[in-house]
């Protein structure tokens, strides 16, 4: 493919980037998506997880089954933190990004 | 708020499973995110031809009424325009109607999210007038809009192939369709030839090279055995395939397994549409693209096993019903693909065995 073709539309990511990012080890969706701000725009990577997954497979043979899918976070879809806070009295139980990191001796793990 | 089964999802499945939970005296809530029940079914204009034995052909707009009217006449509460944004610690699912977020809490949930149309890139696949062949359905079709006035159409799927039919008719010169493998993908041959009288060239071994405008599409690079042909037009149709929506089983912590004839990764689950969580089942494109045929019975084997679960129906009840849908399912879903039936039931033993469990690394 076109080196300069867009993978990621919302983040202008190229394929170029992508094969780069490959080619110093990324093996999954999120280690290009760290790599290179691939999927971190508004659709959250809904348009390019799957391209992103066929540039893997075809630049490293690995097997889709073993290409992991991209980690979906709360919200499921865009909304406005005015949105998410009104009427909410109890806004401190919606589980949140940070939720998910666990800490060991105040560090995270 | 709260309710017996939260049904997410108000298209061809989630009605079906909305039907036999309600009419079981269960109270049942639908969330749907567009202001209309019956997903994809609204601009489906062509007659549906692998329905159950006990559904008449109709097309997809009809089908769509006339679940829509079967809901209707439930207690079923409809939650039009609104949004599942994700789950409260304790379990509740967090719904927005965009002005607020609310908390509801369902004993049961029936997630039937559909699947999305796949992208196909190539360079400068981002312009203006270059979509899916889904969206220039729905452009036609619910919007009435045309999307164009000289298209072309890269697939050649029964899908694909319906659309280049509703295109033609409305008045958009389809001027070509592009398939990279040896032969059309079109199972379906009178459609094909259908295709072919209306004077619609189908290029195989062929794939789209480039795409070409100044902020819109008006040239594309078609490539057929080294040879280039360039094409004028203003509006390009890429049939990517589908696959599930799956943000709502990650956020509950689901498994998952790869099938590729069933659209990629898709939730682990039973042969009662129960994925490994109790209190969540699925149904329709989310547990697999296949048919509409095939997604109203999942509705179904989804809507009876639910009911079980909450005391509504026996056990030999459910199981009776559950195996003679199955049995419905196979006979649609051979007859489309087998391939795709062997998927779903390798996927349904594979249930012990789920490769995505624990994917919670940071």
């Amino acid at each position: 493919m076109d080196k300069t073709t867009i993978i990621c539309r919302c983040e202008e990511i190229s394929y170029e980037e992508i094969e780069d990012v490959i080619s110093i080890g990324a093996r999954r969706f999120d280690d290009v998506k760290r790599l290179t701000r691939c999927g971190m725009g508004p659709c959250q990577s809904k348009i390019c997880s799957s391209l992103v997954a066929e540039i893997i497979h075809d630049k490293t043979g690995l097997p889709f089954p073993e290409i992991p899918l991209p980690r979906m976070r709360m919200p499921i879809s865009p909304i406005k933190i005015g949105t998410l806070t009104t009427n909410s009295t109890t806004f401190s139980s919606v589980k949140s990004v940070l939720d998910e990191v666990e800490l060991e001796d105040g560090k995270v793990k | 708020m709260e309710t017996d089964v939260l049904i997410i999802g108000a298209g061809p499945a989630g009605l079906t499973a909305a039907v036999e939970t309600a009419s079981r005296g269960l109270d049942v809530t639908i969330v749907e995110e567009s202001l209309s029940m019956g997903g994809q079914l609204i601009q489906q204009t062509q007659v549906l031809g692998s329905l159950p034995s006990f559904y008449q052909p109709k097309r997809g707009f009809e089908l769509a009424q006339r679940l829509r009217k079967l809901v209707e006449d439930t207690s079923v509460r409809c939650l039009l325009g609104h949004r599942v944004i994700g789950f409260y610690k304790d379990g509740s699912v967090g719904i927005s109607d965009e002005a607020n977020v609310f908390p509801l809490k369902a004993k049961k949930i029936i997630v039937a999210t559909g699947a999305a149309e796949k992208a196909i890139a190539f360079p400068k696949w981002t312009l203006p007038g270059i979509m899916t062949i889904g969206a220039a359905q729905t452009l036609l079709n619910r919007d009435f809009v045309l999307p164009g006035k000289h298209a072309v159409i890269i697939g050649t799927s029964d899908f694909a192939m319906d659309v280049a039919l509703q295109l033609s008719e409305g008045g958009v010169q389809v001027k070509a369709m592009v398939e990279k493998s040896q032969t059309v993908l079109a199972r379906d041959t009178e459609k094909v030839n259908q295709v072919s009288k209306m004077g619609i060239p189908v290029h195989v071994n062929s794939s789209i090279k480039e795409a070409r405008g100044i902020g819109r599409v008006e040239e594309i690079d078609i490539e057929q055995r080294e040879q280039i042909m360039t094409i004028p037009l203003d509006t390009v149709c890429v049939d990517g395939g589908r696959s599930p929506i799956l943000d709502v089983f990650y956020q509950l912590e689901c498994s998952f397994g790869y099938q590729r004839e069933l659209g990629g990764w898709i939730p682990q689950y039973n042969p009662f549409f129960r994925t490994d969580r109790e209190d969540v089942f699925l149904a329709g494109n989310a547990a697999g693209v296949s048919s509409q045929g095939v997604l109203l019975v999942t509705g179904i084997i989804a809507g009876i096993n639910a009911s079980e679960s909450l005391g509504a129906l026996s056990k030999e009840e459910a199981e009776i019903k559950t195996t003679s849908l199955w049995k419905e399912i196979e006979t649609l879903e051979t007859k489309l693909d087998p391939d795709v039936w062997n998927a779903r039931i390798r996927h349904v033993q594979n249930y012990e065995h789920p490769v995505l469990t624990d994917q919670f690394i940071s």
